[in-house]
C-alpha cells in the first residue's frame, strides 16, 4: 500500500515509525524487486541510512520540514556530490560530480533520504526509457510494458512503492509521460520555477526538474521544497507564489474556466479520449465552465520541439570528449580520433540521431529554414497560449495519445516513436506548467493519464484543479501489492 | 535521397561522431525520415525577416548582472577528480595503441 | 608596387576584470595549472554561465572611446567547434548583435579607420605539447575578451601600425586592459588583400596570425603584400588561407591547414538571458571615462601650447598626464612643469612600464610648489632640477631643500648692481662685447653667477648687461 508524504510525516512525528525504520523497509523492497524491475541504476543504501539517522535527529528537535526523513529517488541526470551521475550513458560511466544540483542541495538540507539514482533514457532522449545503457526499467503495472520516458525509473519507483517520491526532468514530456504510463502523478513546473543548476542539460530552453508522486498533494509538497530562484541559474525566476502551494489545494471549481483544445485530441486512442471526456464532464457537473478552443500552431509543435531540443542538445553534448571526465577511448591515432572514438563508443543510437539532427538544423545553409523558423513558430505558439489563458484558467488534455507500449516494440521508426510526445511538447515550448494525473485504465489495465495545463507560474490553479479531480474521482491511488511494507 | 552519405559524414565530423559502413547505411535512411519530419514546419507560415535574438521573453537589465567579485575557485584535486591528471594538468596521450 | 593594399585588423583584448566572464574565478595571471577553475569554466555537466557586469561595462567603455554606437539590447551566441582547449566544445561569443558598432579611430593624417564592431567573448584554456602528450590548463579558460574588428580601411603598413598603437593607447587609457602584445593581452590578426588602384572590388584576402608586437604588424604586412604582389605579377591567383608571421625570418607562410573550414553553427545561447543597458547607464559610463588620449594630445598642443614632442611624451601615459594636470591645477606653469617632468623625472625612468606606473614619491601639489618657485624666478631651472631629484629620492617637499636665502631671489636692483659691478670688473670684456665679440659676455655671466651662487636669471642678466654695456 503506497503511502503519501503527509501521512508518513505524521507517523514520523508521532514516533509510530522512525526514518531509519522507514528507510529500511524501502531498502528491503528494493533489494527484492529492483533486480527484476531495473528501476534503480545506482543504490545509496549506506548514505541513505546515515541520512535517515540525521533526519531522525532533525525530527526530534522539532519543526522539521515535511519531507524530512522520507525516502526518495533522483533521476540519474541530477548531480549528486560524490555519487555517480551518468544520465544512463556509457559516456559518463564512473563520472562523480564534486558538487550537488541546487534541487538536491535543498532537499538534503530539509532531511531527504536518497535511496538511489533512477533509470532513464540516455541523456533524457526518449520516451520509453529503453535507450538507457543499463537496459529498460519495467512498468510495475505490467512488466511486459515500458515505463515511458525519459524519467521512467523515477515514475516506476513511485509506482512500485520503492520510493515515496522522486524527482525527474521534463524537456518534452519526460515527467508527465512516464507518470501517465505508470499511473502516478507527475508535475512539470513553469520554466524557470526550479533551478537547472546541476541538471545535466539536454534542451536548455525546455528542461525543468519536477516531482513524481502518489498524490497531487505530495506533488505540491515536493514542488514547495524545490522551487525558487537561484543565482547560479540565470534562467531561474524567484517567483513569489505567496504561500505554500500544498496548503492551498482546496478549491471549489465552480466558475473555473477550463479550455479544451481540439488539437490535443487529434488521433488519440479512443479509450483515452473517453476517459478524458468523463473527467471533463466531472468538472462540468461541479460548475466549471468548459471552453472549446483552438490552438492551430500546435500542429507544428512536434517538429518545432525536436528541432529546438536537438539543436540545443547537439551543442550541450559537445563537451563529452573524454578529456575531463567520463569514458575515454583506449586506442586512437590522434586527439581528434580519440574524441571521435570516445563519442562514437559512448553515445547510443538515439543520442547520435538527435545530435546529428541538431547539427543539421543549425548548419550553414539550413539555419534559417529549420532552427530560425522553429523559433519563430515557437513564438507563435506562445502567443496562442497567452491568448487562450486570457479566457481560461487551465486546459485539460490527454498526456499521451496511447497507453504504455510493449517492451522492445519493433517496427517503430524513430519518427513514429516521437509521436508519443505530441500532447506534452507544446507545454515545454511555451514554458508553462502542467501536471499528469491518472484518470482511468485502458482495456489492458494500463493507466491513462490526463494533463492539466496552466499559465506561466500558475501552478496553484493547476494543482487545485488536479487535487479536486483526484479527490472527487478517486482514481489516483490504486492498491498496489508490492513495494515497501510499512 | 534528401541527404547524401557525404553530407552526413561532414556533419558527423563537425560533432566528432563516426559511423561504420553498416551503421551509416541504416543511419542515412533514418536521417532522411527525420529531416522530412523536420521539414513539415516549412509547410506553414512564411519565415519573416525577424532575427532570433534569444529564446524566452525575459530580459535582464545591466544592474541585475553579476558583480565582479572573486569567488573561491575549486581545488586542483577536485577539478581533476574524474581523470588522472599530471602535475596538475589534464593530460592526453596524443596517440595510443 | 602596382597594387593597393586593402587591410583590416581584428584585435582581441583581454579585459582587466577581477573575475572571468561567466564565473567568479579569478583572472589573476600565473598560478599553478587548474587552480583558478570551477565547474563552469571547465565545462562540467550541469553548469550554467553567469555574465559578469564589469565585462559589459568595460566593453561599453571601449565602444564609447572608439566612437561606436552602443547597442542597448544585446545577447550571447554559441560558436560551436571542437578543440581540446575549449571545454564546452563551444565558445560563448556574440555573432549578430555585437555590443558596439560603427566607430572609428582617427589617424594623425586625419584619415579615419572605421571600426565595424566590438563584441564580448570568452577565452579558451592553454595547451602544452610535450613528449607525445598534450597537457591542458584551464586557468585562462573564461577570461573575458573583447574583439574589435576594423573596416578594411587601412591602406599601408604604417597606417596599420598607427591604428594598432592608437588602439592600444586608448584601451590602456580607459583602464580596461594593459594591452601587452608580448604577454597576449592584446592580439592582432591582420587581413590583407591587394587590388589595382582604382578597382573597387576586393581581391582575395589572407589572414596573418602570430604577430607579437606593433612593429611586427608593420613588417608582416610588408612581407605579405610583397608575397601577394609577386604572385599577382606572375599572373597567379591568391589562395584564401591563414598565414603565420615568422619573426626570425621576417616572412609569412601558410599555417598548417585546419581541416575543412569549420561551420560554427552560431545560435543564441539559451542559458544566458538577453540583456539591456539603458541610455542613462551608457551616459553614466561615458561620464566616467577620462579625457581620451588623442583629445588630450590636441589640447596640450593647441590649447596649452606645448610643443608636439613634449606633448607626445606626456600624454601617452595616463598617470603622467594626470600628474601634469594636477600640477597645473595647483598653479604651476605649463612650460616649466612639462620640462621638469620630461627632463628630470623621466631621466629616472628607463622603461615604458615605469612611465606607465609612474610610481613617484611626491604628489602633484608638491611638484607644483617647486615649479612655481621657478616660475616666480625665485630659483632657476638648474636649482629646480637638482631640488626635484632630492625630492624624488626622499619624498620630502621642496621646503626641506631650499634655504630661505636661496629663495630671497635676486631682486632687480641687486641684479642691476651686480651687472654694473661685472662690467666695471671686466672693462676689456665689455669693450669686446661692444666691438662685436659676443662671447665675451660670458665673462660677465661668470662673475654674476659666482656672486649669486648660480641663482641669477641668466636672461634678465643678459638683457641688463647689454643695456648697460650699450651694445
Amino acid at each position: 500500500m503506497r503511502a503519501g508524504i503527509s501521512e508518513l510525516a505524521a507517523r514520523l512525528r508521532n514516533r509510530e515509525i522512525s526514518s531509519v525504520e522507514l528507510t529500511k523497509a524501502y531498502i528491503d523492497a528494493i533489494e527484492k524487486l529492483n533486480p527484476t524491475l531495473n528501476i534503480y541504476v545506482y543504490l545509496t543504501f549506506d548514505t541513505a541510512l546515515k541520512a535517515a539517522e540525521k533526519a531522525d535527529q532533525m525530527l526530534d528537535e522539532g519543526d522539521a520540514p515535511l519531507i524530512c526523513g522520507i525516502p526518495m529517488a533522483l533521476k540519474d541526470n541530477i548531480c549528486t556530490d560524490g555519487l555517480p551521475t551518468t544520465c544512463c550513458s556509457r559516456i559518463l560511466k564512473g563520472f562523480k560530480p564534486y558538487y550537488d544540483a541546487t534541487v538536491w542541495e535543498k532537499l538534503k538540507k530539509q532531511g531527504a533520504v536518497l535511496l538511489g539514482k533512477a533509470n532513464m533514457d540516455e541523456f533524457a532522449m526518449g520516451n520509453t526509457s529503453e535507450t538507457s545503457c543499463y537496459g529498460a526499467p519495467l512498468n510495475p503495472r505490467n512488466t511486459n510494458y515500458v515505463t515511458g520516458g525519459s524519467s521512467g525509473g523515477s515514475a516506476a519507483a513511485v509506482c512500485a512503492n520503492l520510493a515515496v517520491y522522486s524527482l525527474g526532468s521534463d524537456t518534452g514530456g519526460s515527467i508527465r509521460l512516464p507518470a501517465s504510463f505508470c499511473g502516478v502523478v507527475g508535475l512539470k513546473p513553469t520554466y524557470g520555477a526550479v533551478s537547472r543548476y546541476g541538471l545535466i542539460a539536454y534542451g536548455s530552453s525546455l528542461d525543468q526538474i519536477g516531482p513524481l508522486t502518489n498524490s497531487v498533494k505530495d506533488a505540491a509538497i515536493v514542488f514547495d521544497a524545490i522551487k525558487g530562484g537561484d543565482r547560479r541559474d540565470q534562467t531561474s525566476v524567484d517567483h513569489d507564489y505567496g504561500s505554500s502551494l500544498a496548503e492551498c489545494l482546496e478549491r471549489d471549481v465552480k466558475g473555473m474556466r477550463i479550455g479544451v483544445a481540439e488539437e490535443f485530441f487529434d488521433g488519440i486512442n479512443p479509450e483515452i479520449k473517453s476517459s478524458i471526456d468523463e473527467a471533463i464532464k466531472l468538472f462540468e457537473r461541479n460548475g466549471a465552465i468548459i471552453e472549446n478552443i483552438s490552438l492551430p500552431a500546435l500542429k507544428l509543435a512536434l517538429p518545432v520541439y525536436y528541432i529546438i531540443a536537438c539543436a540545443e542538445a547537439s551543442s550541450n553534448l559537445g563537451r563529452y570528449d573524454g578529456i575531463r571526465y567520463g569514458h575515454r577511448a583506449s586506442s586512437y591515432t590522434s586527439i581528434d580520433d580519440m574524441i571521435t572514438k570516445t563519442r562514437s563508443e559512448g553515445f547510443g543510437d538515439e543520442v547520435k540521431r538527435r545530435i546529428m539532427l541538431g547539427t543539421y538544423v543549425l548548419s550553414s545553409g539550413y539555419y534559417d529554414a529549420y532552427y530560425k523558423k522553429a523559433c519563430l513558430i515557437r513564438e507563435e505558439i506562445n502567443r496562442e497560449f497567452d491568448a487562450v489563458f486570457e479566457k481560461c484558467d487551465v486546459l485539460i488534455a490527454p498526456t499521451a495519445p496511447n497507453t504504455a507500449f510493449p517492451l522492445n516494440y519493433k517496427g517503430a521508426s524513430p519518427v513514429e516513436m516521437y509521436l508519443a510526445d505530441i500532447c506534452t511538447v507544446p507545454v515545454n515550448i511555451a514554458g508553462i506548467p502542467a501536471i499528469s494525473i491518472p484518470c482511468g485504465e485502458d482495456s489492458r489495465g494500463l493507466p491513462i493519464g490526463m494533463q492539466i495545463i496552466g499559465r506561466r507560474f500558475g501552478e496553484a490553479t493547476v494543482l487545485q484543479a488536479a487535487h479536486f479531480y483526484e479527490q472527487s474521482a478517486g482514481k489516483v491511488i490504486d492498491d498496489y501489492e508490492g513495494g515497501a511494507v510499512i | 535521397m534528401a541527404i547524401s552519405k557525404t553530407d552526413i559524414e561532414k556533419l558527423a565530423w563537425l560533432v566528432r561522431l563516426s559511423f561504420s559502413d553498416e551503421e551509416l547505411e541504416r543511419f542515412t535512411a533514418e536521417f532522411d525520415e527525420i529531416i522530412a519530419f523536420a521539414d513539415t514546419i516549412n509547410q506553414s507560415i512564411e519565415g519573416g525577416t525577424e532575427q532570433i535574438r534569444s529564446v524566452g521573453a525575459r530580459m535582464v537589465s545591466f544592474d541585475e548582472l553579476r558583480s565582479d567579485e572573486v569567488a573561491p575557485s575549486l581545488s586542483n584535486e577536485k577539478i581533476l577528480s574524474n581523470v588522472e591528471g599530471y602535475n596538475g594538468f589534464f593530460s592526453l596521450e596524443r596517440s595510443r595503441k | 608596387m602596382n597594387y593597393e593594399i586593402v587591410c583590416g585588423i581584428e584585435t582581441h583584448i583581454e579585459l582587466a576584470t577581477k573575475t572571468k566572464i561567466f564565473c567568479g574565478c579569478t583572472t589573476e595571471f600565473g598560478g599553478e595549472p587548474n587552480t583558478h577553475c570551477c565547474p563552469v569554466c571547465t565545462g562540467q555537466p550541469g553548469f550554467l554561465p553567469i555574465l559578469n557586469q564589469k565585462v559589459v561595462e568595460y566593453a561599453v567603455k571601449a565602444g564609447l572611446a572608439l566612437n561606436c554606437k552602443i547597442n542597448t539590447r544585446s545577447h550571447m551566441d554559441r560558436k560551436n567547434y571542437v578543440y581540446p582547449d575549449l571545454p564546452k566544445a563551444y565558445q560563448i561569443s556574440q555573432y549578430d548583435e555585437p555590443l558596439c558598432e560603427k566607430g572609428y579611430i582617427e589617424l594623425d593624417s586625419g584619415k579615419r579607420i572605421g571600426i565595424t564592431r566590438i563584441h564580448i567573448e570568452e577565452d579558451a584554456g592553454k595547451l602544452v605539447h610535450e613528449n607525445g602528450y598534450t597537457y591542458i590548463d584551464y586557468n585562462r579558460s573564461g577570461v573575458p575578451l573583447i574583439e574589435i574588428v576594423s573596416e578594411p580601411d587601412i591602406s599601408s603598413a604604417e597606417e596599420a601600425k598607427e591604428y594598432a598603437e592608437k588602439l592600444q593607447l586608448t584601451m590602456r587609457y580607459i583602464g580596461i586592459s594593459d594591452c601587452k602584445m608580448q604577454e597576449g593581452s592584446m592580439r592582432c590578426d591582420v587581413n590583407l588583400s591587394l587590388r589595382k588602384p582604382g578597382d573597387t572590388k576586393f581581391g582575395v584576402r589572407t589572414e596573418i596570425k602570430n604577430i607579437n608586437s606593433l612593429s611586427f604588424i608593420q613588417k608582416a604586412i610588408v612581407a605579405e603584400a610583397e608575397r601577394q604582389a609577386d604572385i599577382l605579377e606572375a599572373g597567379g591567383t591568391i589562395v584564401q588561407q591563414t598565414m603565420r608571421y615568422d619573426e626570425k625570418t621576417d616572412s609569412v607562410a601558410p599555417m598548417r591547414d585546419k581541416e575543412n573550414s569549420d561551420d560554427y553553427r552560431y545560435f543564441p545561447d539559451p542559458d544566458i538571458l538577453r540583456f539591456s543597458i539603458d541610455e542613462e547607464k551608457v551616459e553614466e559610463i561615458r561620464a566616467s571615462l577620462p579625457e581620451l588620449p588623442f583629445d588630450k594630445l590636441k589640447r596640450y598642443m593647441n590649447v596649452l601650447g606645448l610643443p608636439e614632442a613634449t606633448a607626445k611624451l606626456i600624454f601617452r601615459y595616463r598617470k603622467v598626464a594626470e600628474f601634469f594636470q594636477g600640477a597645473l591645477a595647483e598653479g604651476a606653469s605649463v612650460k616649466n612643469a612639462a620640462n621638469l617632468i620630461v627632463g628630470a623625472i623621466f631621466s629616472n625612468m628607463d622603461t615604458e612600464e615605469e612611465k606607465e606606473l609612474f610610481d613617484i614619491r611626491i604628489s602633484a601639489a608638491q611638484f607644483a610648489a617647486l615649479v612655481k618657485l621657478a616660475d616666480e624666478k625665485k630659483i632657476n631651472i638648474g636649482v629646480a632640477q637638482g631640488t626635484l631629484q632630492k625630492m624624488l629620492e626622499s619624498g620630502k617637499p621642496a621646503e626641506e631643500f631650499i634655504k630661505p636665502e636661496d629663495l630671497a631671489g635676486i631682486s632687480d636692483e641687486t641684479l642691476e648692481r651686480l651687472c654694473r659691478e661685472a662690467i666695471d670688473a671686466n672693462p676689456r670684456a665689455a669693450d669686446d662685447v661692444r666691438s662685436g665679440k659676443d662671447k665675451a659676455i660670458n665673462v660677465m655671466f661668470g662673475y654674476i653667477m659666482k656672486k649669486t651662487g648660480g641663482k641669477a636669471d641668466i636672461r634678465k642678466a643678459e638683457a641688463l648687461l647689454r643695456k648697460l654695456i650699450g651694445s
